[in-house]
């Protein structure tokens, strides 16, 4: 089974625990086996959001997966990216794991700093990059998201 | 027992933060700037312990002269903070193998 790793940043953006749920449900939909990793708080809101674990069935700390990470430990990463600490995180995995596909999920309120993201990631990276003007609504993501990964669903 | 980074900021008071809550690039530029010998590594090198966060190359600054490296150390909800802290010729050494270039400046 193709295994997909997700990665959360810092949960004060309210649009990523929602977009974190409708993701997993969305690579597990496409045949991935999906673990996500977090913060503990970032790992709380899952479980209160998730109490069955009817979506989020594998969850990790994001320090013990990073230091535990290595090449080809999964197939597919996505990110989701609201703070600069959130692009070097992902940055840092993505040559971790020789990643061969991934997608960063970019969002912040503001334009300026939205644009600094991408071209951080843009940098270093050969990444997908899904980026919307958002924060609490995760509609405008979620659009750009579905077209995203029913591109990768036809790979 | 191997030397942790993470171990030792919770446990000892023997290190000094230069700058916090910043940018990687911002921490980078810091480094380069305040530091007699800049080495680079890739993104995910065990320095100290744990692998080292941002976007390749990064810096880290060593003084021989006091036996202390400086370097960046990002957490997902407190952004990036540059670290000055003691360690043992054998670290140094070690941060010398896994360097991209072996000096800047």
């Amino acid at each position: 089974m193709k295994k997909a790793l997700i990665l959360l940043g810092c949960p004060e953006a309210p649009a990523q625990t929602p977009m974190a749920v409708y993701a997993t449900y969305k690579l597990t939909g496409l045949g991935y086996e999906v673990t996500v990793a977090s913060t503990p708080s970032a790992m709380k809101l899952l479980e209160v959001t998730d109490p069955l674990k009817y979506y989020i069935k594998n969850k990790i700390d994001i320090e013990s997966c990073l230091n535990n990470a290595g090449e080809n430990s999964y197939d597919f990463l996505l990110g989701f990216v609201h703070k600069d600490a959130a692009v070097s995180y992902f940055v840092t995995f993505y040559h971790v794991l020789s990643i061969k596909s991934s997608m960063a999920v970019v969002f912040e309120r503001d334009a300026e700093l939205l644009e600094k993201f991408i071209e951080d990631l843009n940098e270093s990276t050969e990444t997908t990059i899904v980026s919307a003007r958002a924060y609490h609504n995760p509609t405008p993501l979620r659009v750009k998201f579905d077209r995203a990964i029913e591109q990768l669903g036809e790979q | 027992m191997s030397f942790c980074l993470d171990t030792y900021l919770q446990e000892s008071e023997n290190y000094e933060i230069l700058i916090s809550k910043a940018g990687f690039k911002e921490s980078k530029k810091f480094i380069e700037e305040h530091s007699s010998k800049v080495m680079y590594v890739n993104a995910g090198e065990k320095i100290l312990g744990v692998r080292i966060i941002g976007i390749p190359p990064i810096p880290i600054g060593i003084n021989e002269d006091k036996d202390t490296v400086t370097l960046s150390y990002t957490k997902p909800c407190y952004g990036t903070a540059v670290i000055e802290l003691p360690v043992k010729k054998e670290e140094i050494n070690n941060i010398k193998s896994l360097a991209i270039n072996p000096y800047k400046k």
